[in-house]
C-alpha cells in the first residue's frame, strides 16, 4: 500500500540500480507475497524484440486481405460508414495495388509487397483487430510505445527492464536501434524511462566504433591515461568510502564505474559482426545497399538477445519531413510502401528465420507493429495515398508461448473498423507482459498519487493467442 | 484491542459476544462503512451510526437478528463482498444482536480506512501545537521529541567546512569559494539568501513541479521561443521572496490582475508550461478526436494546478469518483470549467503607449499596402474570377449528375432549396479565417449575377458576421444560389425576409459535404498574364515589387511583446462527462472548486468570464483558510532541504500518498508560514538555523536499523548532486561559469531541418553554453544529453521528486563526455602554474587541505600523466558528487 518512495532503498536495490539490472528486483519484491517463484506466471519468453514501423503501415496492402475493396473500388463511403480522415480529404474506396496470394501451411493471404515475410507466416501470430485511441501520429505512437497517449510515460522496454532486469550486467537491459535514416517521430520519448529510475532508459546503440554514447573518451585521451585515470579514481573512491562507512550509495557508485568499464569491453564485442559468416550476411541483406543498414540492426538485435539483453527496440522508418522516410503514405502509397518494404521485408524475415534456426525463437518474443493502419479510401478524390486509420490495423507476434500460423480478430469487409474481437493497445501490452511471465496488473510504480501501470486501468490478456 | 478480545475465552458470554462482534465489524466491515465517506451512507463505527443504518434502511434491530439486515446479509454471504464470514463468526454476530447489540468500551471502532473521507487529515485546518517557551528552535523541538520517543538522538553538529559547503550547494547549487570558508554561519545564510543564484537554484525546483518545457512535445514539438519569460518570472519571484500567496495568484491569473505587465502575464505560463498536442488541436479534421484533445488540455491544467498547490491527484476523478480521496467526478468537471476559457498559444502584452507607438508606425505602411493590393485586385480580380470559375464549373458540371453538393470551397459553390419568392435576401458569412470575406460573384437562379467583388469590412466570426444584403424592388423567385469567393469563406448561410427584421435560412454551409476539402490547382501565372493587356501586365509587375517592398517595411516594424502564456477565450457550458467521454455529456455544471474543503468555497455562475474564474480559483487556493496550500509548500521546502519530506510524496497529500512523519511540525510550520507573510525566505531561515539542519551526516548503525530511511532525521543525509548542480559546479570549479542571468535559453539540442521535428544533441561549446543549466532551452523528448543520465527529468510530466540513481551510463558520461574533459582541461590551465596544483585542486573542489596520502597519490600520478587527467578523476570522485 505504501508508495515505493517511502520505503528506504535496500542494499539490493541500490546494487541493482547500479548494475542496470542484475536480477528482477521489481518483480522479486512484488512477488514476496506469492509462492509462484520469480515471476507471476510461467515464463514463455525471456527476452523481447520490438520492431516498430513508424508512420503507419497499411494493413489492407500487406496482411489484411480485403477482396471486397476491389468490388467497391472508386465508390464513396456513405451514412454511418462515412470516414472522416485526419486531413479531411475524403476520397473513394481504393483497392490494394498489390496482388494477394496464400502462403504456407496456414494458407495466410499476404500481398506481393512482402515476399520474404510471406515465407514466414507459419511462425507468426497475427492480430488483425488492433485499435488505438488517436488518429494523430504523436499520441498514437506514444500509446504504442508507452501505453499512454501523452508524452512522458515509461516505455514498454523500460517497464520490462524494471520488472525483469537484465541477464547480463555488462550490457544495458534495454537497447534501442533507431533507423539509420533518423530517429522515429517523437524521438527519444519512445524509449524514455518516464518516472522510472534512469537505469531503465533505453540505450541507443550506434555504429560499431562507438556503440554507446560516451563509451570511450575522445581520441585525444591515450589508453594509458584512460587506464591510469580509472585506477586513480578507484583509489580516491575507496579511500573516501573508508572515511564514510555504512554508505550504500557510495558503494553502488563505485560499482557503477566497474560495470561501465566492463561495458566498454562487451559493447564493441557485440556490435562487431566480423565473426558472422557470408551466408548470414547475405540472409540479412548486408550485401545490398537497400537492406544493409536495417539488416545490420536486425543482426545486431539477434546478437544482443544472445548476450542476454532483455529488450531490443528496432525501428524501420524515421521521423517526419521531406522526403518521407517512414510509412506515412499520404501522397503515393505505391511509391512509399514499395520503397520502405524493400528495405524492411528481407532483413525482418531473416531475423525471424535466424532466431528459429538457432532455437532462440523458443525463448524470445518478437513484436512487429506500427502506430495505426491506413484507410481503405484514397486520400482525396482520384489520388493515390491513404490517410491514418486508428479503427483497425494489423500487428504480429512471433515466438515462444504463441499459437503459430494463427490469426486473431478481423476488420470489417472494407478493412476499416476492427469488427471481430477488437484489441486495444492495453490488451496488446498485457499479452506481451504475460508472455514474459508478468501480470500487467501487478507490475506497478508509485508516481504522483497513483500506482502506475503500463496498461493504466485497462487491459486483458489475449488468451486465444497463447499456445 | 478488539483483536485481543477475540482470544478471550474466560469472559461472560454477553461480553464475549460483544467483543468478538465488534472486532469483526472493525476488521471486516468498517473499512468501507465508516466515517463521512462510508459506502451506502452506512457508518457502523459508532453505535449511533450502526442503529441509524444507511441507504438500504435500518441495519440492526437489537434483540432480533432475523429482522436485522446486517445479520441477514452476512449470513447470506452478501457481505462482506471480499470473503464470506465463517460460521462461528456469523453466529457471534447473531448472538450479539440477540443479546441487545451492546456497545460498551470505546465509542468509536478503530478502523484502518481503505480510502480518505472528508475527515482526511490534510483537509482539516492545521492545528496549533504548543512549543515550550524554552525551545530555542521549534523545528528542533518537534524533531527531537520524535527522535527521543524512538530512543534516538541527533548526530553531532557538523564542522564548519561541511556546513558552509552544505549551505552553498543547498541555497545556490554551487560550491563555495575557498575565501568564503571562514565566514560565520549566520552571515553565510544571509549572503546566500540574498544571492541571485539562490533563485536559480530554488526556481529550478519549482520548474520541476510544474513540468516546465520550452517545446510543445509530441509529433510537431514546436519551439516556444518566449516561454523563458515564465522561467525568469519564477527565478525572480524566489529572489524577491515574493509572498507565496501572491505567487499563486499571479501564476493562475496574473493576466487578469496585471494585463499590461508582460512579466506578470508571463506568470500564467504556469498553466501552459506542459506538453501540448498542437496536431490534434489544430490540424485534426475529426471533431470528436479534437474535442477529446481539448479535454486533455484542461486535464493537464487542472491536474498540474492541484498537484502543485494542493498536493491532490485530481485527474483520478475524470472517469469515476476518486477511489481514494473525497473528490467526486462532479467536482472534477466543476474545476475543469474553471479553465475552460483558458487556452494555449502566444499572446501580445503591451501598454497603451506601446500599442499607440506601434500603430503610428504601422498605419501608413498598412495603408500603402492596402492601396497596392486594391489596385492589383482591380487589374486581375475580374480576370481571375472569370478564369477560375470557368475551370471550376467544368468540374462541378461533371459531378452534377451525382446530385451532390461540393464542399464549401474558395471558387464555385452552389446550393439549392425549395423556391422562395421575396424582395429581401442576404448572405451571412460567419467564418472567413483571418481575412475579410470576399464574394467575387453571387448568382441567384433562376436569374443571374446579382453581386460582384463584394468585400466584408473585417474577418467574419460568429460574433461579428459579415452580411451581404440584397434588396430588390420587385419580388423574385429563387431556388438556387451560386457563388464564387476566392477568399476563405468557411461558414455561411443564405436567408430571406419579408420585413428585414426576421430572417429565415434557406440554405447554409451545413448543406455541403462536411469535413472535406478539394485540392484544385490555382490559376497558373502564365494563363493569368495572357489574359491581361501589355500595359496592365507592366503595371502589375511594378505593383508586385512595390508590394514586396512595402511588406518588408511592414514586417520590420518591431512587434509588440508576444509571450507564451495563457490565452483566454470565451467560456463554454461545462458538463459532467460519462467516464471522461466527451461524446457522453451528463449534468451541466457551473464552475467551482473542491467540495471536500469545507472551510472556504468557490462557487461561480456559468456566466463568469475566464479571468473571473481563474481569479476566483487563485483566491480560493491562496486563502489562509485553505488547509492544504501552506502545508504543501512548507513541505516542499522542507523536502528540498532534507531530501525527505515530512510528507514524503510532496505532490500527493491524499490517501495514496505518505502520512506525515511529524504532523505537529507540519502544522506548526504551515501556520507560522502564513503568519510570517507567506515568506519562503523566513522558512529557510527557520530551518537553516535549526540544529536539525546543522547536524552532521555521520552514519549511525543503531539509528539506521530503526529508521533506515532517516525519516526521523537522526542525521543529515548524504546527497548526490542533481544534474544541474553537477554541471554548474564543474563549470564553477573550472572558472568557466558564465553568470549571465535571464533571457532566452542556450541550446544543447537543435531541431533538424527539412521539416523534421527531432532535436539532436549539439556539442556547442563556449561561454554561451557555460551558463547555469537552469537557463538551458528545455526541449521535450530531445536527444540524450549529459543532464538526462543524471536523472534530470523530461518535463512531459511533473517531477515533484527526482530519482537519484547510480548507473554505468552515468559513469561513462561523466568520465568520457567531451564537456567534462574540456572543463578538466580548463581547470588544469587555470591552476597549472600553481606551485602546488594538488593542494589548489583540493581547495577548489573540496574546500579542504589534502591529506598526506592524497598528496603522495597525486604526485605519483602526475609523474606520468597530465594534470587534466588528475582533475578529471577528481571531478568523477564520490567526494565531489556527494555533499554531506
Amino acid at each position: 500500500m505504501s508508495p515505493n518512495r517511502i520505503t528506504s532503498p535496500t542494499r539490493r536495490q541500490l546494487l541493482w540500480e547500479a548494475g542496470g539490472g542484475l536480477a528482477g528486483i521489481a518483480l522479486a519484491s512484488l512477488m514476496q507475497e506469492s509462492a509462484e517463484g520469480a515471476t507471476h506466471f510461467p515464463v514463455k519468453a525471456k527476452r523481447v524484440i520490438f520492431i516498430f514501423l513508424p508512420g503507419g503501415l497499411s494493413h489492407v496492402d500487406t496482411f489484411d486481405y480485403k477482396p471486397r475493396l476491389a468490388a467497391h473500388h472508386g465508390q464513396e463511403t456513405k451514412g454511418e460508414n462515412t470516414i472522416t480522415p485526419f486531413f479531411g480529404k475524403r476520397g473513394t474506396v481504393m483497392k490494394s495495388p498489390w496482388a494477394f496470394r496464400q502462403h504456407g501451411q496456414s494458407g495466410k493471404w499476404v500481398s506481393d509487397l512482402l515476399p520474404h515475410l510471406a515465407g514466414r507466416v507459419d511462425d507468426l501470430t497475427f492480430v488483425h483487430s488492433m485499435t488505438t485511441r488517436s488518429n494523430a501520429h504523436g499520441p498514437a505512437i506514444f500509446q504504442m510505445s508507452t501505453g499512454f497517449v501523452f508524452q512522458g510515460f515509461p516505455s514498454v522496454g523500460s517497464w520490462i527492464s524494471y520488472g525483469l532486469g537484465s541477464e547480463n550486467a555488462n550490457l544495458p537491459a534495454f537497447v534501442v536501434l533507431p533507423d539509420p535514416r533518423g530517429l522515429p517521430p517523437c524521438g527519444v520519448a519512445n524509449w524514455g524511462n518516464g518516472f522510472l529510475p534512469a537505469a531503465h532508459q533505453g540505450v541507443i546503440f550506434g555504429d560499431e566504433r562507438m556503440p554507446i554514447a560516451d563509451l570511450n573518451p575522445p581520441s585525444a585521451v591515450s589508453p594509458s591515461t584512460q587506464a591510469a585515470t580509472y585506477d586513480l579514481l578507484t583509489e580516491l573512491n575507496e579511500r573516501h568510502l573508508r572515511d564514510n562507512p555504512g554508505e550504500d550509495q557510495l558503494v553502488s557508485r563505485i560499482r557503477a564505474y566497474e560495470l561501465a568499464a566492463r561495458m566498454q569491453v562487451s559493447a564493441p564485442e557485440v556490435t562487431s559482426i566480423a565473426g558472422e559468416n557470408e551466408r548470414t550476411r547475405e540472409m540479412y541483406g548486408l550485401n545490398d545497399p537497400v537492406t544493409r543498414s536495417y539488416g545490420y540492426n536486425c543482426l545486431l538485435a539477434r546478437r544482443l538477445i544472445e548476450k542476454g539483453v532483455r529488450a531490443v527496440q528496432l525501428y524501420n522508418g524515421g521521423h517526419f519531413g521531406t522526403p518521407r522516410i517512414n510509412w506515412d503514405a499520404h501522397e503515393d502509397l505505391v511509391a512509399n510502401h514499395t520503397k520502405l518494404a524493400a528495405g524492411m521485408d528481407k532483413p525482418t524475415a531473416a531475423l525471424l528465420l535466424d532466431l528459429k534456426q538457432r532455437g532462440l525463437l523458443d525463448e524470445t518474443l518478437v513484436v512487429w507493429t506500427t502506430e495505426f493502419g491506413r484507410l481503405p479510401i484514397s486520400e482525396g478524390l482520384g489520388e493515390g495515398g491513404r490517410d491514418h486509420n486508428p479503427e483497425g490495423f494489423t500487428s504480429f507476434l512471433a515466438g515462444a508461448g504463441l499459437k503459430h500460423g494463427f490469426s486473431y480478430g478481423a476488420t470489417d469487409e472494407m478493412g476499416y473498423r476492427a469488427a471481430e474481437n477488437p484489441v486495444t493497445i492495453y490488451d496488446f501490452h498485457a499479452t506481451i507482459l504475460r508472455l514474459l511471465g508478468i501480470d500487467h496488473t501487478r507490475l506497478t510504480y508509485y508516481h504522483n498519487g497513483l500506482k502506475r501501470r503500463l496498461t493504466d486501468v485497462h487491459g486483458r490478456v489475449l488468451e486465444h493467442l497463447l499456445s | 484491542m478488539w483483536r485481543r478480545a477475540l482470544l478471550a475465552i474466560a469472559m461472560a458470554p454477553a461480553v464475549w459476544a460483544q467483543d468478538s462482534a465488534l472486532a469483526l465489524l472493525a476488521e471486516r466491515c468498517a473499512k468501507c462503512h465508516s466515517g463521512s465517506a462510508a459506502l451506502s451512507g452506512f457508518d457502523l463505527s459508532t453505535r449511533t451510526g450502526l442503529l441509524k443504518g444507511g441507504k438500504h434502511g435500518s441495519a440492526v434491530t437489537p434483540g432480533d437478528p432475523a429482522s436485522s439486515r446486517l445479520f441477514q446479509w452476512v449470513s447470506e454471504g452478501k457481505m462482506p463482498p471480499d470473503a464470506r464470514l465463517t460460521e462461528p463468526q456469523i453466529q457471534s454476530i447473531r448472538a450479539w444482536i440477540e443479546s441487545g447489540a451492546a456497545w460498551t468500551g470505546p465509542e468509536k471502532l478503530q478502523v484502518e480506512a481503505k480510502r480518505a473521507g472528508r475527515d482526511w487529515w490534510a483537509l482539516q485546518t492545521p492545528q496549533r501545537p504548543e512549543v515550550p517557551a524554552a525551545a530555542s528552535n521549534p523545528v528542533d523541538f518537534f524533531v527531537l521529541s520524535k527522535l527521543r520517543a524512538h530512543g534516538l538522538e541527533q548526530a553531532p553538529v557538523a564542522d564548519h567546512r561541511t556546513l558552509i559547503r552544505r549551505l552553498s550547494f543547498d541555497l545556490m547549487g554551487l560550491p563555495p569559494t575557498p575565501e568564503q570558508m571562514s565566514e560565520p554561519y549566520e552571515k553565510a545564510v544571509e549572503r546566500l539568501l540574498a544571492s541571485p543564484h539562490y533563485g536559480e537554484r530554488w526556481g529550478r525546483y519549482w520548474l520541476d513541479v510544474v513540468r516546465f518545457g520550452e517545446t510543445d512535445g509530441g509529433e510537431h514539438n514546436f519551439e516556444r521561443f518566449s516561454a523563458w519569460r515564465y522561467r525568469d518570472y519564477v527565478i525572480d519571484a524566489f529572489n524577491r521572496d515574493k509572498p507565496y500567496n501572491q505567487f499563486i495568484r499571479e501564476q493562475l491569473a496574473g493576466d487578469a490582475i496585471y494585463p499590461d505587465n508582460p512579466g506578470l502575464v508571463a506568470a500564467t505560463g504556469f498553466l501552459v508550461a506542459g506538453p501540448w498536442d498542437s496536431v490534434s488541436a489544430e490540424l485534426n479534421k475529426d471533431l470528436a478526436m479534437k474535442a477529446a484533445a481539448r479535454q486533455d488540455e484542461l486535464d493537464d491544467m487542472l491536474t498540474t494546478t492541484f498537484a502543485s498547490f494542493q498536493g491532490l491527484t485530481l485527474n483520478c476523478a475524470r472517469c469515476h469518483d476518486h477511489k481514494f480521496d473525497p473528490i467526486p467526478t462532479r467536482d472534477y468537471y466543476r474545476i475543469a470549467a474553471l479553465f475552460n476559457g483558458s487556452g494555449f498559444g502566444k499572446r501580445e502584452v503591451a501598454t497603451g503607449a506601446e500599442r499607440t507607438a506601434r500603430e503610428t508606425a504601422a498605419a501608413p505602411v498598412r495603408a500603402e499596402l492596402n492601396e497596392v493590393r486594391a489596385r492589383l485586385d482591380e487589374i486581375e480580380g475580374a480576370v481571375r474570377s472569370r478564369l477560375l470559375i470557368e475551370k471550376y464549373s467544368a468540374f462541378d458540371a461533371a459531378r452534377a449528375k451525382e446530385a451532390k453538393r461540393i464542399p464549401v470551397n474558395p471558387l464555385w459553390n452552389r446550393n439549392a432549396f425549395a423556391p422562395v419568392t421575396a424582395k429581401r435576401f442576404r448572405m451571412v458569412v460567419v467564418s472567413s479565417g483571418k481575412d475579410a470575406p470576399l464574394v467575387r460573384r453571387l448568382d441567384l437562379l433562376p436569374g443571374g449575377t446579382v453581386a460582384r467583388d463584394w468585400r466584408g469590412a473585417e474577418a467574419a466570426s460568429a460574433d461579428r458576421p459579415a452580411i451581404l444584403t440584397l434588396n430588390f424592388a420587385e419580388p423574385r423567385t429563387v431556388s438556387e444560389i451560386r457563388w464564387a469567393s476566392e477568399a476563405a469563406i468557411k461558414v455561411y448561410r443564405f436567408e430571406w425576409s419579408v420585413d428585414g427584421e426576421r430572417w429565415t435560412t434557406l440554405c447554409s454551409s451545413l448543406d455541403h459535404v462536411a469535413g472535406s476539402e478539394l485540392d484544385l490547382p490555382d490559376l497558373p501565372e502564365a494563363e493569368l498574364l495572357s489574359a491581361l493587356s501589355p500595359p496592365l501586365r507592366e503595371e502589375r509587375k511594378r505593383l508586385l515589387s512595390a508590394r514586396v517592398a512595402a511588406q518588408a517595411r511592414y514586417d520590420a516594424i518591431p512587434a509588440l511583446t508576444a509571450i507564451h502564456a495563457v490565452n483566454p477565450h470565451s467560456t463554454t457550458p461545462a458538463y459532467v462527462l460519462d467516464r471522461g467521454n466527451v461524446q457522453k455529456r451528463g449534468e451541466e455544471v457551473a464552475p467551482g472548486a473542491l467540495s471536500a474543503i469545507g472551510q472556504i468555497s468557490c462557487d461561480l455562475p456559468s456566466t463568469a468570464t475566464d479571468s473571473e474564474r481563474r481569479l476566483a480559483l487563485a483566491d480560493w487556493i491562496a486563502s489562509p483558510n485553505n488547509p492544504l496550500t501552506a502545508r504543501v509548500i512548507v513541505n516542499r521546502i522542507w523536502y528540498y532541504h532534507f531530501g525527505t519530506g515530512i510528507v514524503n510524496t510532496p505532490s500527493d497529500f491524499g490517501f495514496n500518498g505518505d502520512r506525515p512523519s511529524h504532523p505537529e511540525l507540519l502544522d506548526y510550520l504551515a501556520n507560522a508560514f502564513v503568519e510570517h507573510g507567506w515568506s519562503v525566505k523566513w522558512l529557510h531561515r527557520l530551518i537553516l538555523t535549526s540544529r536539525t539542519y546543522r547536524q552532521s551526516a555521520t552514519f549511525n548503525e543503531k539509528a539506521h536499523s530503526i529508521d533506515a530511511g532517516n525519516r526521523l532525521l537522526w542525521r543529515m543525509p548524504l546527497k548526490r548532486m542533481d544534474a544541474e548542480t553537477l554541471r554548474d559546479s564543474i563549470l564553477f570549479a573550472a572558472g568557466s561559469l558564465n553568470q549571465k542571468t535571464g533571457g532566452p535559453g542556450f541550446l544543447l539540442q537543435k531541431k533538424g531541418d527539412r521539416g523534421s521535428y527531432i532535436y539532436s544533441a549539439v556539442d556547442n561549446d563556449g561561454p554561451e553554453v557555460w551558463r547555469r543549466a537552469v537557463y538551458r532551452f528545455v526541449v521535450r523528448g530531445g536527444d540524450r544529453i549529459m543532464l538526462d543520465s543524471f536523472d534530470c527529468p523530461d518535463p512531459s510530466v511533473a517531477t515533484p521528486q527526482r530519482s537519484l540513481s547510480n548507473t554505468p551510463v552515468q559513469a561513462l558520461t561523466l568520465m568520457n563526455n567531451a564537456f567534462v574533459l574540456r572543463q578538466a582541461g580548463i581547470l588544469a590551465a587555470r591552476i597549472g602554474s600553481d606551485p602546488d596544483p594538488i593542494r589548489r585542486a583540493s581547495h577548489i573542489l573540496f574546500q579542504r587541505e589534502p591529506s598526506a596520502a592524497e598528496i603522495a597519490t597525486g604526485l605519483r600520478f602526475l609523474k606520468d600523466q597530465p594534470l587534466a587527467a588528475y582533475l578529471r578523476a577528481l571531478l568523477n570522485s564520490n567526494e565531489f558528487v556527494y555533499v554531506p
